[in-house]
């Protein structure tokens, strides 16, 4: 079953169609979502056919020669485009992380200390500031005798200061770092209003039970929760994977040495920085296959959630 | 309710339709009219000039506007936009916008390789069809442009690289004075080391450092520039130490701590600013930035050489120089006349004057009036730069392998990485260019043959 | 064993992400109120003569405020229009019977989470030949196309909650679709049209890659590709750019500390309450 079925039902049967008697369709619908449909197919359909078109062809933008399927293997030839997908899947394990991470404050906070509220503006306050803003803060923040490794040898942690920016080890996960900081309060709210709209009896009956504080998180809690924590875990799968370009570009411009490039980043690169559209366009395919996957679980997980949190 | 397959069919169709409806009127106007025919009159004309030089020579786009109203003054008829670029999307907007020949009437872009891949492409009309020869003989620097028998650009200004040097410093470590050989550079390396003076400053976050290092040391195992060629085009081995064996000396360097800790995550800006702020001995400088550093430490507290020699090639013993950005007309210009006009009175030798006043850079015209340069610095500076026979052999990499190659192969020596890594990053960025562009490589191929 | 977490872990627990949230802020901030000079010496600590010279600079002579009227043009522009493109489409797709409905509707939620950098080379090229690079129209444009998906999205789930008495209360008048969009629909709606309207702004004020791409005229940047500028040409005076972050970064702190109900409405939006 379709997840747009459940939802698009009309509530009363149609109701503003203006129909009497006869069976003739109301055409003002089709008015109404032109213009819509016109931005979608400007911003969207005529793009996305362009690069599946362009990805077919190689060379210059000047000089355009078909290649037909030359492009990809091209590109799983090319080490920086095999790090770039390395790099965004190596960004994929952050994901676990940062759901961990937010619903343990999650549940933390469901408790209902004092000052919750608190915690959760202070969370929640670095998911929408902007990321070049961020970005161009933390690449202050972690040179090598910046900002952070200052902080640790300040109080005697020399041992953990690192080149974050400038060891091509560290750079991806500097930048996963960032990620992980700018999304964990996305969680952290997500989670908390989720756990909120939970009835509470049945959270008392485990209490009076005796259940352990562990016990009901995962027990109790967590379970009633899966379909947000679902959506999130794939909201965060689509985002490392698309949604990263500000932080690599700000951070550390892929480099060092193409170390830390990723899908998008490689994109920009080959395709407008180098001119090589048949390249970039057949990097954009291979994102757009991986995001059509995971845009198809996240349809279905929404169904979830939303079924979660009608009842 | 009915399911029929075709509601949905008929919706993707009209989306479809639409779609190209819109890539039809889009596709079909051409904004910049053709080749400048009959409305091409130098006295009455609109241009739009992309400029880039203010990260090369501080203080270069306010010049250029007032050389603008100048102009405009003088001109009543000719009006000019001017746009300056970003570096970071330099070639990239210029590119793009010339896929579909509309964009400016006069553009910029680096010297040799990023000028003659648009002129490859068609983007660029010759400016030595549109200037006569008695006003170009004076320009220095015409033959990174050349092609074909044709000049496709004009040169504005000279960017040499000189290796600044502090005195103090370098007498505070018992350098008696500043290397000439690169075993003298290691051993003043280890001098200052001894007395806590970070020996050189720079970085190469952003790849910059490495593409110098490339420019000042990788030409001097070469006889000619076409030693480089060929290994770009594949028919000599790019993995062959006469190539790129300096990154043995640049290896050396970073091994010996003779580079500030942090090089690799500080721009090259950034690691330059650790001369000026006198906690580095020596750094490679523009003449615009050392003509900087002379105003914040004191003209008599910095000298400048040419770098260290390492090599035994011929090109070991010339200097770095090169016109760096080159200003062309645009093939799609419908004023291409006026665009000449207006470019070569920038060769005006009161222009030139007053652009080394504004900027401290050289102009690259040998009617430049050396009377203006009242420093001994400066002097110094002017004997470098206009030193015959200098080679920028960053100019001669494609694009493409620049930035995969000397940008990214120098990072991999500064991140701590091995010269095997680092060459073979730059031999694959070699292979990726010869694959992606056969076009490209054909006419390298040509003009690089002669 | 209480059925609440220990007190103590909790509370480390508690601080520690407060810490590490709000550290690389206050560094920020800190750090904009120290001289280059005095930066050059003191990376980490606090400024031991504060001063906002910075901040003078950044907005008197940088062209900071003129970013930032140009990205509040462009964030005002495609908030506006997506909003006159959406609402209607989403009223149909609520409210309406037509060929394609639940086609429509799926698309528009697939397509929430299409990467622009796929979509930005070949609207780059159509931008071209408008001879619209450069001008800030064609950031409006691309950015309202972008934004319809969302807004459609968030306004179907909206609409729907409006019971159907409300929503017919002028049919039996007589009123067609668009009297009853205008006079009864959208009044009920302003709650949600303004979350909307916030979410929507932020994703357009923050927005990077487009923005590079589509202008290159450095007056006409927009807030965050004039950033990324200054990033690299003012490399020697990090306190000078991250005044200028930090200005980046205050209207929307600004708007969320003061609003916060919006803000978590509108961005929690995905799971369809």
């Amino acid at each position: 079953m379709s997840a747009t079925q459940v939802r698009v039902r009309p509530v009363v049967g149609p109701r503003v169609s203006g129909r009497t008697a006869g069976r003739r369709r109301a055409w003002w619908p089709y008015l109404f979502v032109l213009p819509a449909v016109a931005a979608l197919g400007f911003g969207f359909v005529l793009p996305l056919l362009t690069v599946l078109r362009n990805s077919l062809y190689a060379g210059s933008v000047y000089q355009l020669e078909w290649v037909g399927l030359g492009n990809f293997s091209a590109l799983f030839a090319d080490d920086t485009f095999r790090t770039a997908l390395a790099n965004n899947l190596r960004l994929l394990l952050t994901v676990p992380l940062m759901t961990a991470l937010a619903l343990l404050v999650a549940v933390v906070l469901n408790d209902g200390i004092r000052g919750w509220r608190v915690y959760r503006t202070v969370t929640f306050l670095p998911y929408i500031l902007p990321a070049v803003g961020i970005g161009v803060s933390f690449s202050v923040f972690l040179q090598l005798n910046g900002g952070l490794n200052g902080s640790l040898r300040a109080v005697g942690l020399d041992a953990l200061a690192r080149d974050w920016l400038g060891s091509p080890h560290w750079a991806i996960w500097s930048v996963a770092g960032v990620v992980v900081w700018q999304q964990l309060g996305f969680g952290v709210v997500l989670f908390l209003a989720a756990l909120l709209s939970l009835p509470g009896e049945v959270t008392e009956a485990a209490r009076v039970d005796g259940a352990r504080w562990w016990t009901l998180q995962t027990r109790i809690h967590l379970p009633q929760i899966r379909g947000t924590i679902e959506f999130f875990v794939v909201t965060e799968a689509i985002t490392v994977l698309s949604w990263v370009f500000a932080y690599v570009y700000v951070l550390t411009a892929g480099g060092p040495a193409h170390s830390s490039t990723v899908l998008e980043f490689y994109i920009w690169e080959n395709g407008f920085a180098h001119g090589n559209v048949g390249l970039a366009s057949a990097a954009a395919v291979v994102v757009l296959a991986l995001a059509a996957i995971l845009i198809a679980v996240y349809l279905r997980v929404r169904v979830r959630a939303a079924n979660e949190r009608a009842a | 309710m009915r399911r029929s397959r075709w509601p949905r069919i008929v919706l993707t169709a009209a989306v479809a339709a639409v779609s190209v409806v819109l890539a039809g009127c889009t596709a079909a106007s051409p904004a910049g009219s053709g080749s400048g025919g009959a409305g091409d009159d130098a006295e009455h004309a609109s241009l739009t000039y992309w400029y880039w030089a203010e990260s090369d020579a501080p203080g270069a786009n306010d010049w250029m506007k007032g050389r603008i109203a100048a102009y405009q003054g003088k001109h009543p008829g000719v009006t000019i936009k001017l746009v300056p670029q970003a570096t970071d999307t330099l070639i990239g907007a210029f590119t793009t916008a010339a896929q579909s020949k509309s964009g400016p009437d006069i553009a910029t872009q680096w010297a040799t390789l990023p000028v003659l891949s648009q002129v490859w492409g068609g983007a660029v009309a010759p400016i030595s069809d549109y200037l006569p020869d008695s006003e170009r003989k004076n320009w220095i620097g015409t033959q990174e442009n050349t092609y074909q028998g044709k000049v496709w650009g004009m040169p504005i200004y000279l960017i040499g690289i000189p290796l600044a040097y502090n005195k103090s410093l370098l007498a505070r470590a018992g350098v008696a004075a500043p290397p000439t050989t690169f075993a003298e550079l290691l051993r003043a390396c280890a001098a200052l080391r001894k007395v806590g003076v970070t020996p050189i400053g720079g970085g190469n976050k952003d790849g910059y450092f490495g593409a110098w290092f490339f420019s000042n040391f990788g030409k001097q195992n070469l006889d000619s520039v076409g030693d480089l060629q060929q290994a770009v085009i594949g028919t000599t081995d790019i993995r062959d130490p006469k190539v790129t064996g300096f990154y043995e000396p640049l290896h050396q360097l970073h091994a010996n701590k003779c580079f500030n800790d942090d090089i690799a995550s500080l721009s090259l800006d950034d690691g330059m600013s650790k001369f000026a702020g006198g906690q580095a001995a020596m750094a490679w400088g523009t003449d615009g930035i050392v003509a900087k550093w002379a105003r914040t430490l004191g003209p008599e507290k910095i000298g400048v050489v040419r770098t260290p020699t390492w090599g035994t090639g011929k090109l070991a013993s010339v200097y770095n120089t090169t016109q760096s950005s080159t200003a062309f007309i645009t093939s799609w210009s419908a004023h291409k006349k006026a665009a000449a006009q207006f470019l070569g009175w920038l060769h005006d030798p009161a222009n030139l004057t007053s652009w080394y006043e504004a900027t401290g850079i050289f102009p690259a015209d040998t009617r430049f009036d050396q009377a203006t340069i009242t420093s001994e610095l400066g002097r110094s500076l002017w004997e470098l730069t206009s030193s015959p026979g200098s080679v920028w052999l960053e100019n001669y990499l494609p694009p493409a392998v620049d930035g995969d190659g000397d940008l990214a192969a120098g990072q991999v020596i500064t991140s701590g990485g091995s010269v095997a890594d680092a060459v073979a990053a730059f031999a694959k960025a070699t292979e990726k260019w010869r694959g992606q562009n056969p076009a490209e490589v054909k006419n390298y191929t040509t003009w690089s043959g002669r | 064993m209480p059925a609440r977490a220990a007190a103590l872990p909790r509370q480390v627990l508690l601080a520690a992400i407060a810490v590490i949230c709000l550290e690389p802020i206050v560094f920020v901030l800190m750090t904009s109120l120290k001289s280059a000079d005095e930066y050059a010496v003191n990376r980490a600590g606090w400024p031991a003569r504060p001063t906002l010279a910075n901040y003078v600079e950044a907005l008197a002579e940088l062209p900071t405020l003129r970013w930032a009227l140009n990205s509040a043009l462009v964030t005002g522009g495609s908030v506006l229009i997506s909003l006159v493109l959406a609402a209607p489409a989403a009223y149909a797709i609520t409210f309406g019977e037509f060929h394609g409905r639940s086609l429509l509707l799926g698309a528009n939620v697939g397509l929430i989470m299409v990467p622009p950098v796929v979509l930005v080379l070949p609207v780059f090229v159509v931008m071209v030949n408008l001879g619209l690079i450069n001008n800030l129209l064609s950031l409006v444009i691309l950015y309202s196309c972008l934004l319809v998906p969302f807004s459609v999205f968030f306004l179907c789930n909206f609409f729907r909650t409006i019971p159907a008495e409300l929503a017919e209360a002028g049919a039996i008048d007589g009123a067609g679709p668009v009297q009853l969009l205008w006079r009864v629909v959208l009044p009920l709606s302003r709650p949600a049209m303004l979350t909307l309207a916030v979410v929507n702004a932020i994703w357009a004020w923050n927005e990077l890659l487009i923005a590079l791409v589509f202008i290159q005229n450095e007056s006409r940047r927009t807030l965050m590709a004039g950033l990324s500028l200054l990033q690299g040409r003012y490399s020697t005076n990090q306190p000078l750019v991250l005044a200028v972050a930090s200005l980046s970064m205050l209207p929307v702190a600004l708007f969320y500390l003061f609003s916060q109900r919006s803000f978590v409405r509108g961005l929690t939006a995905g799971i369809g309450k």
